[in-house]
Protein backbone atom coordinates (compact mmCIF):
# COMPACT_ATOMS: atom_id res chain seq x y z
CA UNK A 1 0.00 0.00 0.00
CA UNK A 2 1.58 3.34 -0.71
CA UNK A 3 2.33 5.80 2.46
CA UNK A 4 -0.15 6.90 4.59
CA UNK A 5 0.96 10.24 4.08
CA UNK A 6 0.07 11.76 1.01
CA UNK A 7 -2.36 14.69 0.57
CA UNK A 8 -4.83 13.83 -1.67
CA UNK A 9 -7.53 16.97 -2.00
CA UNK A 10 -10.95 15.81 -3.23
CA UNK A 11 -13.29 18.73 -4.59
CA UNK A 12 -16.93 16.68 -4.42
CA UNK A 13 -20.07 17.87 -3.67
CA UNK A 14 -22.24 14.92 -3.20
CA UNK A 15 -21.60 13.98 0.71
CA UNK A 16 -22.10 10.75 0.77
CA UNK A 17 -19.26 9.89 -1.90
CA UNK A 18 -16.93 12.34 -0.56
CA UNK A 19 -16.96 10.90 3.04
CA UNK A 20 -16.94 7.50 2.07
CA UNK A 21 -14.26 7.84 -0.22
CA UNK A 22 -12.31 10.08 2.56
CA UNK A 23 -12.93 6.99 5.15
CA UNK A 24 -12.44 4.49 3.09
CA UNK A 25 -8.64 5.51 2.02
CA UNK A 26 -7.89 6.12 5.71
CA UNK A 27 -9.30 2.87 6.82
CA UNK A 28 -7.04 1.51 3.73
CA UNK A 29 -3.90 3.54 4.10
CA UNK A 30 -3.95 5.09 1.01
CA UNK A 31 -3.37 8.27 1.74
CA UNK A 32 -5.04 11.52 3.35
CA UNK A 33 -7.85 12.48 1.93
CA UNK A 34 -8.74 16.33 2.68
CA UNK A 35 -12.34 16.67 1.56
CA UNK A 36 -14.10 19.77 0.26
CA UNK A 37 -17.67 20.29 -0.94
CA UNK A 38 -16.86 23.28 -3.31
CA UNK A 39 -14.43 24.94 -5.23
CA UNK A 40 -14.23 28.01 -2.67
CA UNK A 41 -14.05 25.44 0.25
CA UNK A 42 -10.79 23.80 -1.49
CA UNK A 43 -9.30 27.73 -2.24
CA UNK A 44 -9.32 27.50 1.58
CA UNK A 45 -7.36 24.27 2.03
CA UNK A 46 -4.92 25.11 -0.56
CA UNK A 47 -4.15 28.41 1.76
CA UNK A 48 -3.16 25.98 4.89
CA UNK A 49 -1.77 23.05 2.72
CA UNK A 50 0.09 21.88 0.22
CA UNK A 51 -1.11 18.74 -1.75
CA UNK A 52 0.28 15.80 -3.27
CA UNK A 53 -2.51 14.65 -5.59
CA UNK A 54 -6.37 15.86 -6.84
CA UNK A 55 -9.61 14.30 -7.71
CA UNK A 56 -11.76 17.00 -8.49
CA UNK A 57 -15.57 17.13 -9.71
CA UNK A 58 -16.18 19.89 -12.50
CA UNK A 59 -19.30 21.43 -12.82
CA UNK A 60 -20.53 23.20 -16.24
CA UNK A 61 -21.38 26.89 -15.39
CA UNK A 62 -23.62 29.60 -17.27
CA UNK A 63 -26.01 28.54 -19.34
CA UNK A 64 -26.65 28.05 -23.10
CA UNK A 65 -23.80 29.51 -25.18
CA UNK A 66 -22.11 31.25 -22.62
CA UNK A 67 -22.26 27.45 -20.78
CA UNK A 68 -18.30 26.30 -19.71
CA UNK A 69 -16.47 24.23 -17.22
CA UNK A 70 -15.25 25.62 -13.98
CA UNK A 71 -11.73 24.83 -14.63
CA UNK A 72 -10.20 27.75 -12.42
CA UNK A 73 -9.18 25.60 -9.15
CA UNK A 74 -7.18 23.36 -11.67
CA UNK A 75 -5.12 25.81 -13.02
CA UNK A 76 -4.81 27.44 -9.57
CA UNK A 77 -3.47 24.18 -8.35
CA UNK A 78 -0.94 23.92 -11.38
CA UNK A 79 0.39 27.30 -10.39
CA UNK A 80 1.08 26.09 -6.61
CA UNK A 81 2.50 22.96 -7.46
CA UNK A 82 4.58 24.89 -10.53
CA UNK A 83 5.59 27.88 -7.95
CA UNK A 84 6.67 24.90 -5.51
CA UNK A 85 8.63 23.03 -8.14
CA UNK A 86 6.51 20.16 -6.95
CA UNK A 87 4.99 17.54 -9.10
CA UNK A 88 0.85 17.22 -8.97
CA UNK A 89 -1.44 14.52 -10.19
CA UNK A 90 -4.76 15.72 -11.06
CA UNK A 91 -8.16 13.58 -12.11
CA UNK A 92 -11.52 15.09 -12.75
CA UNK A 93 -14.97 13.53 -12.12
CA UNK A 94 -17.45 15.00 -14.75
CA UNK A 95 -20.57 14.29 -16.20
CA UNK A 96 -19.90 14.40 -19.48
CA UNK A 97 -16.67 14.77 -21.51
CA UNK A 98 -17.03 16.87 -24.73
CA UNK A 99 -13.93 17.41 -27.44
CA UNK A 100 -13.88 20.64 -25.68
CA UNK A 101 -13.30 20.13 -22.31
CA UNK A 102 -10.98 17.09 -22.92
CA UNK A 103 -9.08 19.66 -24.82
CA UNK A 104 -8.53 21.82 -21.92
CA UNK A 105 -7.57 18.84 -19.78
CA UNK A 106 -5.18 17.60 -21.59
CA UNK A 107 -3.66 21.18 -22.07
CA UNK A 108 -3.69 21.04 -17.87
CA UNK A 109 -2.17 17.58 -17.84
CA UNK A 110 -4.91 15.83 -16.42
CA UNK A 111 -4.14 12.42 -15.63
CA UNK A 112 -7.40 10.55 -15.73
CA UNK A 113 -11.40 11.86 -16.35
CA UNK A 114 -14.15 9.46 -14.27
CA UNK A 115 -17.46 9.76 -15.34
CA UNK A 116 -20.63 9.62 -14.03
CA UNK A 117 -22.09 7.28 -12.38
CA UNK A 118 -19.14 8.12 -9.64
CA UNK A 119 -18.43 5.09 -7.77
CA UNK A 120 -16.36 5.56 -4.01
CA UNK A 121 -13.94 2.45 -5.76
CA UNK A 122 -13.06 3.88 -9.12
CA UNK A 123 -12.52 7.59 -6.86
CA UNK A 124 -10.28 5.08 -4.35
CA UNK A 125 -8.50 3.33 -6.98
CA UNK A 126 -7.65 6.73 -8.81
CA UNK A 127 -6.44 7.71 -5.78
CA UNK A 128 -4.28 4.35 -5.10
CA UNK A 129 -2.31 5.39 -8.67
CA UNK A 130 -2.01 9.04 -8.13
CA UNK A 131 -0.33 7.96 -4.44
CA UNK A 132 1.64 5.24 -6.55
CA UNK A 133 2.83 7.60 -9.12
CA UNK A 134 3.96 10.23 -6.62
CA UNK A 135 6.10 7.35 -4.53
CA UNK A 136 7.75 6.51 -7.74
CA UNK B 1 -28.84 -25.72 7.09
CA UNK B 2 -27.41 -24.36 10.06
CA UNK B 3 -29.01 -21.92 12.93
CA UNK B 4 -26.71 -19.74 14.08
CA UNK B 5 -25.35 -19.94 17.98
CA UNK B 6 -26.63 -17.29 19.95
CA UNK B 7 -23.90 -14.36 21.20
CA UNK B 8 -22.66 -14.62 24.79
CA UNK B 9 -23.84 -11.68 25.59
CA UNK B 10 -27.20 -12.15 24.23
CA UNK B 11 -29.22 -10.36 27.36
CA UNK B 12 -27.05 -7.36 27.25
CA UNK B 13 -27.24 -6.93 23.13
CA UNK B 14 -30.86 -7.30 22.99
CA UNK B 15 -31.12 -4.85 26.34
CA UNK B 16 -29.33 -2.45 24.20
CA UNK B 17 -31.05 -2.62 21.08
CA UNK B 18 -34.49 -2.22 22.37
CA UNK B 19 -32.78 0.86 24.59
CA UNK B 20 -32.23 2.27 21.00
CA UNK B 21 -36.39 2.62 20.69
CA UNK B 22 -35.77 1.94 17.24
CA UNK B 23 -37.89 -1.47 16.38
CA UNK B 24 -40.36 -1.24 14.37
CA UNK B 25 -40.04 2.51 13.68
CA UNK B 26 -40.80 4.32 10.13
CA UNK B 27 -38.06 4.56 7.35
CA UNK B 28 -35.49 7.23 7.75
CA UNK B 29 -33.74 9.07 5.12
CA UNK B 30 -30.91 9.29 7.16
CA UNK B 31 -30.44 5.55 6.92
CA UNK B 32 -31.96 4.96 3.48
CA UNK B 33 -29.22 7.31 1.93
CA UNK B 34 -26.50 5.11 2.94
CA UNK B 35 -28.36 1.56 1.82
CA UNK B 36 -29.28 3.35 -1.55
CA UNK B 37 -25.67 4.46 -2.14
CA UNK B 38 -24.25 0.77 -1.18
CA UNK B 39 -26.85 -0.86 -3.97
CA UNK B 40 -25.60 1.48 -6.55
CA UNK B 41 -21.78 1.79 -5.39
CA UNK B 42 -22.01 -2.60 -5.84
CA UNK B 43 -24.44 -3.24 -8.27
CA UNK B 44 -26.51 -5.50 -5.81
CA UNK B 45 -30.39 -5.61 -5.98
CA UNK B 46 -31.12 -6.07 -2.34
CA UNK B 47 -28.97 -4.02 0.64
CA UNK B 48 -30.84 -4.20 4.40
CA UNK B 49 -30.04 -2.63 7.65
CA UNK B 50 -30.95 -5.46 9.23
CA UNK B 51 -31.29 -5.39 13.46
CA UNK B 52 -31.51 -8.94 15.18
CA UNK B 53 -34.28 -9.15 18.07
CA UNK B 54 -34.73 -12.29 19.59
CA UNK B 55 -36.63 -14.23 17.40
CA UNK B 56 -36.64 -11.89 14.30
CA UNK B 57 -34.34 -9.71 12.28
CA UNK B 58 -36.10 -6.59 11.28
CA UNK B 59 -35.13 -4.14 8.62
CA UNK B 60 -34.76 -0.44 9.20
CA UNK B 61 -34.06 0.29 6.00
CA UNK B 62 -34.24 -1.75 2.79
CA UNK B 63 -33.54 -1.42 -0.83
CA UNK B 64 -35.05 -4.54 -3.50
CA UNK B 65 -37.47 -6.23 -1.09
CA UNK B 66 -40.84 -5.41 0.38
CA UNK B 67 -40.61 -7.76 3.20
CA UNK B 68 -39.82 -5.83 6.58
CA UNK B 69 -38.71 -8.69 8.65
CA UNK B 70 -37.85 -12.69 8.90
CA UNK B 71 -37.03 -14.96 10.99
CA UNK B 72 -33.55 -15.14 13.01
CA UNK B 73 -33.53 -19.15 12.19
CA UNK B 74 -33.27 -18.67 8.81
CA UNK B 75 -31.29 -15.20 9.16
CA UNK B 76 -27.41 -14.62 7.32
CA UNK B 77 -27.28 -11.82 9.87
CA UNK B 78 -27.76 -14.04 12.87
CA UNK B 79 -24.57 -15.48 11.62
CA UNK B 80 -22.60 -12.21 10.70
CA UNK B 81 -23.34 -11.07 14.37
CA UNK B 82 -21.25 -13.59 15.89
CA UNK B 83 -17.75 -12.10 14.43
CA UNK B 84 -16.03 -8.47 14.01
CA UNK B 85 -14.99 -9.27 10.50
CA UNK B 86 -17.53 -8.57 7.55
CA UNK B 87 -19.37 -12.15 7.21
CA UNK B 88 -19.07 -13.36 3.69
CA UNK B 89 -20.83 -16.00 1.86
CA UNK B 90 -19.62 -16.20 -2.08
CA UNK B 91 -21.68 -18.44 -2.98
CA UNK B 92 -24.72 -20.30 -0.78
CA UNK B 93 -25.20 -23.33 -3.54
CA UNK B 94 -21.14 -24.18 -2.30
CA UNK B 95 -22.10 -23.24 1.31
CA UNK B 96 -23.21 -26.72 3.27
CA UNK B 97 -24.29 -23.74 6.08
CA UNK B 98 -26.94 -21.99 3.61
CA UNK B 99 -27.68 -24.61 0.70
CA UNK B 100 -30.73 -25.86 2.06
CA UNK B 101 -31.73 -22.15 3.83
CA UNK B 102 -35.24 -21.51 2.59
CA UNK B 103 -34.00 -17.66 1.94
CA UNK B 104 -31.50 -19.72 -1.09
CA UNK B 105 -34.19 -22.25 -1.85
CA UNK B 106 -36.99 -19.49 -2.23
CA UNK B 107 -37.30 -16.02 -2.55
CA UNK B 108 -35.17 -14.11 -2.45
CA UNK B 109 -32.88 -16.35 -3.66
CA UNK B 110 -29.68 -15.30 -1.87
CA UNK B 111 -26.95 -16.63 -3.71
CA UNK B 112 -24.19 -13.96 -2.41
CA UNK B 113 -24.46 -12.31 1.09
CA UNK B 114 -21.64 -9.67 2.60
CA UNK B 115 -22.93 -8.72 6.16
CA UNK B 116 -20.90 -5.88 8.18
CA UNK B 117 -21.67 -6.32 11.75
CA UNK B 118 -22.74 -2.99 13.57
CA UNK B 119 -20.98 -2.90 16.40
CA UNK B 120 -21.66 -0.10 18.37
CA UNK B 121 -19.02 1.45 21.05
CA UNK B 122 -19.95 -0.56 23.60
CA UNK B 123 -18.91 -3.58 21.86
CA UNK B 124 -22.30 -4.78 21.51
CA UNK B 125 -23.53 -6.19 17.64
CA UNK B 126 -26.95 -5.28 17.23
CA UNK B 127 -27.42 -5.99 13.20
CA UNK B 128 -25.46 -5.91 9.91
CA UNK B 129 -25.35 -3.30 6.97
CA UNK B 130 -25.76 -6.37 4.17
CA UNK B 131 -25.43 -6.87 0.79
CA UNK B 132 -27.31 -9.58 -0.99
CA UNK B 133 -27.13 -10.77 -4.74
CA UNK B 134 -28.70 -13.61 -6.99
CA UNK B 135 -25.68 -14.35 -8.37
CA UNK B 136 -21.96 -15.71 -7.09
CA UNK B 137 -20.42 -12.77 -6.23
CA UNK B 138 -16.67 -11.85 -4.35
CA UNK B 139 -15.50 -8.91 -2.79
CA UNK B 140 -11.70 -7.48 -3.20
CA UNK B 141 -9.96 -5.23 -0.20
CA UNK B 142 -11.00 -1.87 -1.58
CA UNK B 143 -14.92 -3.20 -1.88
CA UNK B 144 -15.11 -4.57 1.73
CA UNK B 145 -13.07 -1.39 3.19
CA UNK B 146 -15.81 0.64 0.86
CA UNK B 147 -18.61 -1.75 2.75
CA UNK B 148 -16.52 -1.34 6.39
CA UNK B 149 -16.97 2.70 6.01
CA UNK B 150 -20.54 2.54 5.08
CA UNK B 151 -21.16 0.21 7.89
CA UNK B 152 -19.45 2.69 10.68
CA UNK B 153 -21.79 5.22 9.12
CA UNK B 154 -24.84 3.28 9.77
CA UNK B 155 -22.91 2.94 13.80
CA UNK B 156 -22.82 6.57 13.53
CA UNK B 157 -26.28 7.40 12.89
CA UNK B 158 -27.43 4.71 15.54
CA UNK B 159 -25.53 6.31 17.75
CA UNK B 160 -26.97 9.72 16.99
CA UNK B 161 -30.23 7.91 18.22
CA UNK B 162 -28.61 6.84 21.62
CA UNK B 163 -27.50 10.27 22.60
CA UNK B 164 -31.02 11.58 21.54
CA UNK B 165 -32.10 8.66 24.27
CA UNK B 166 -29.77 9.69 26.93
CA UNK B 167 -30.42 13.45 26.66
Amino acid sequence: MPSATMHILLVEPEPMLRRTVAMTARSLGLGQVHEAATSAAALRLLSVRRFQGAVIAVECVGSGKDSRYDLGLIDRLRAEAAAAEQALSIAIMTETATPELLSDLRERQISRVILKPFRAKVVLETIEKICRSQKA
Amino acid sequence: MLIAATPDNEAERLAALHALLILDTPAEARFDKIVAFAAAEFDVPVVLITLVDSQRQWFKSRVGTEVCETGRDVSFCAHAILQPAIFVVNDTHRDPRFADNPLVTDGPLIRFYAGAPLIMPSGLCLGTLCLIDRRPRELGAMELGILGTLRDLVVMELGNISEVTDA
